[in-house]
């Protein structure tokens, strides 16, 4: 049982013109069965969606997409999360993304990816592990 | 029903299922069913495969228009005896290539199309007088466009309208409840656009199938076999009760509404799930509707096997379970087939899977003599009480639907993105639990992983999209297009059939986009009640 996410809050979005929804609302109904807050944005540019993180104090931002386009649209969004500050929001992309593709993503600071067929508890675990270890990070900052 | 030393098992959308069939299982009208006739359980021609196999359809778009009119000339050279295309986001939304929000999505997932001159491409050296073309517009508000692109793509090469013969898919709900995207048209503007197609091609495309019940995609995004039925035959009837309110005589397009429907897993309930569908659709013609027409009585469908059942791990094993999938839809009696590509998690299919998708399907036809006798599992103890409890409770989510007003209102007020989710979550649950074991996922899941090989689409498409949308909105007369698009607007706000004007609006060489913009400007825009 997951219980490092409770009160925390995530934001979660669509990359460009994917139309699957399936996956991301299962993992968002997932979340917040783990008793996090969550903002469902939709389709959202990176603009929209690193501004939602910096109004939404959030410290996970799911992104999720399967039509192919990660590799264009999740360089912007990590952009603009540099450009507004946000950077140290919790980055999970999930859907139809090929292994190859991976550690292009994570070099770009995405910390975890969730290919199709992941499963949902193990991937609650993971996300526990990165929020709470950002949380304290913040913590300790903020403390400084 | 199940003897009480045996548990109680059940299918995957919850019907009981008992240890073993029995006599007194059968209802009493299964032994005097026919293949042919009412109520057409048993498939809706008499020789069923023997007087004509099914279609062989495999669904392909990527990259350009050129890019993909290579793989449907492959696919037929190799004998694929239709064409399945289908269209990138953008083209879906109706969305040019070079709009900001679509630069990433240009060519996924199906092809990219912005102006008429893609589909002289799309279709260059495809007999279209003579294979059958299914154009996988799944929402309406690009399916006009798209429609009327490809008639005068087709009239360009003398072809007349009269020849022409395929099906749009067209389906509001598509845009509505399905595929979330941005700027979506709200229920009713998108089945005003949906039934405007329909009217023009029942007067227009003789051989057209103007529409293409889906079933297929709420299944994929959650619904179980029950769901997917009763938001088929009440999508189904909803537009019955509207052409008819437009003063047309069901005799003259019933026969004309075509289905898709999931191959899913579930081996059995979904040959019960066809034969229901069928018998279903039949009474409800005949005896509601008064119809006794039996072409207008029959339902007649195209079949995809179920992508979201497919894995990236083991990818391999997808060729094992589309098959089996495939079978159960030749089982069923169905008109056309996909079978998906054993790449399917992972990428969009490369030729290969392409082609070893359309080959299994040769496999069913010629291999394995399933084709020989039409409904083979008639009269199957199992199959028949399936096929009952399928059609009875299909009959209660139908009934629920209709106290909501119909398929239209329950889409507005949310109901159907809740039961989407909902069902859609339990699944997850099933199988995160363990209840349901998916090989590759949390089952038989260890050993070393064959990766497939990944297919990278074509870099050049956005490049090449753009440029060819500022060479022919250079070329052409701005003012008289932008007069034609300004009148398929007028026409949608006047609830006036607007594909006349979409036919202009194309021959001026008006673009997707600027069709997209202009319905969506008139119709208005929607926010999904999904979360």
């Amino acid at each position: 049982m997951v219980n490092g996410l409770r009160g925390h809050k995530a934001v979660i979005a669509k990359l460009g013109f994917d139309a699957h929804w399936r996956g991301v609302i299962i993992i968002a109904n997932a979340l917040r069965d783990a008793g996090m807050e969550v903002v469902y944005l939709g389709h959202a540019s990176a603009e929209d969606i690193a501004s939602a993180v910096v109004q939404e104090d959030a410290i996970l931002l799911g992104l999720s997409t399967l039509s192919g386009n990660h590799l264009g649209e999740c360089p912007s969004v990590m952009e603009q999360l540099r450009v507004v500050g946000a950077d140290d929001v919790v980055v999970v992309l999930g859907g139809t993304v090929p292994a190859a593709d991976v550690p292009e993503l994570e070099a770009d600071g995405v910390a975890a990816v969730f290919p199709t067929g992941s499963s949902v508890p193990d991937l609650l675990v993971l996300i526990e592990e990165l929020v709470v270890e950002q949380d304290a990070a913040r913590r300790k900052a903020g403390s400084l | 029903m199940s003897s009480p030393e045996v548990s109680p098992e059940s299918t995957a959308s919850g019907l009981e299922l008992p240890a073993y069939g029995r006599p007194d299982d059968v209802g009493p009208t299964a032994a005097s069913e026919r293949p042919g006739s009412f109520p057409f359980t048993r498939g809706i021609h008499e020789g069923m495969y023997r007087n004509r196999p099914w279609t062989m359809r495999q669904l392909a778009g990527f990259g350009r228009a050129t890019d993909t009119n290579a793989r449907y000339r492959a696919l037929l050279a190799a004998g694929a005896t239709g064409v399945n295309g289908v269209f990138d986001y953008p083209s879906l939304r109706a969305f040019d290539s070079d709009h900001p929000l679509a630069r990433s999505d240009v060519g996924r997932g199906g092809v990219a199309v912005d102006v008429r001159d893609d589909f002289d491409d799309l279709f260059a050296e495809i007999p279209l007088d003579k294979v059958s073309v299914s154009l996988v517009s799944s929402q309406p508000i690009g399916a006009v466009a798209h429609l009327a692109m490809f008639v005068q793509a087709a009239q360009r090469r003398g072809i007349p309208k009269a020849a022409l013969s395929g099906t749009s898919q067209n389906d509001f709900l598509m845009e509505t409840a399905i595929t979330i995207a941005p700027q979506a048209l709200p229920p009713v503007g998108s089945f005003q656009l949906e039934c405007d197609l329909i009217e023009y091609a029942i007067t227009e495309l003789p051989r057209w199938n103007p529409v293409s019940i889906s079933g297929y995609n709420y299944r994929e995004a959650g619904a179980d076999a029950v769901l997917e039925s009763a938001l088929t035959l009440t999508h189904a009837q909803a537009v019955t009760h509207e052409l008819i309110r437009r003063g047309h005589a069901p005799e003259a397009f019933l026969s004309r509404i075509s289905f898709f429907l999931n191959a899913h897993s579930d081996f059995f309930e979904e040959i019960a799930k066809f034969r229901a569908a069928r018998r279903a659709w039949a009474k409800w013609v005949r005896d509601d509707l008064g119809v006794a027409h039996e072409p207008s009585q029959r339902f007649r469908f195209h079949v995809q096997t179920s992508g979201v059942s497919n894995t990236a791990r083991h990818a391999h094993v997808n060729i094992a379970r589309s098959m089996t999938q495939g079978l159960s839809a030749v089982l069923g009696g169905t008109q056309s087939l996909h079978i998906n590509g054993f790449d399917e998690a992972v990428s969009i299919p490369s030729e290969h899977a392409a082609m070893t998708a359309l080959r299994s399907q040769y496999v069913l036809l010629h291999e394995t003599g399933v084709a020989k006798s039409a409904d083979p599992l008639g009269g199957s103890y199992l199959v028949e009480h399936l096929t009952d409890v399928m059609e009875e409770r299909v009959q209660d989510v139908v009934a629920q639907i209709d106290a909501m007003g119909g398929v239209v209102p329950a889409t507005e007020r949310g109901w159907v993105h809740a039961e989407l989710s909902r069902l859609s979550f339990e699944a997850q649950k099933a199988i995160d639990d363990e209840e349901q074991l998916i090989v590759g996922v949390n089952t038989m899941n260890d050993g070393a992983d064959v990766p497939v090989e990944i297919f990278r689409l074509p870099t050049d498409t956005l490049a090449k999209q753009s440029a060819r949308l500022a060479e022919v909105r250079s070329r052409r007369d701005t003012q008289a297009a932008a007069s034609a698009v300004e009148e398929v607007g007028q026409a949608a706000v006047a609830k006036v059939n607007v594909m006349p004007a979409v036919e202009r609006a194309v021959e001026q060489d008006a673009t997707l986009g600027e069709l997209g913009a202009v319905l969506r400007t008139s119709l208005g825009l929607w926010d999904f009640p999904l979360w």
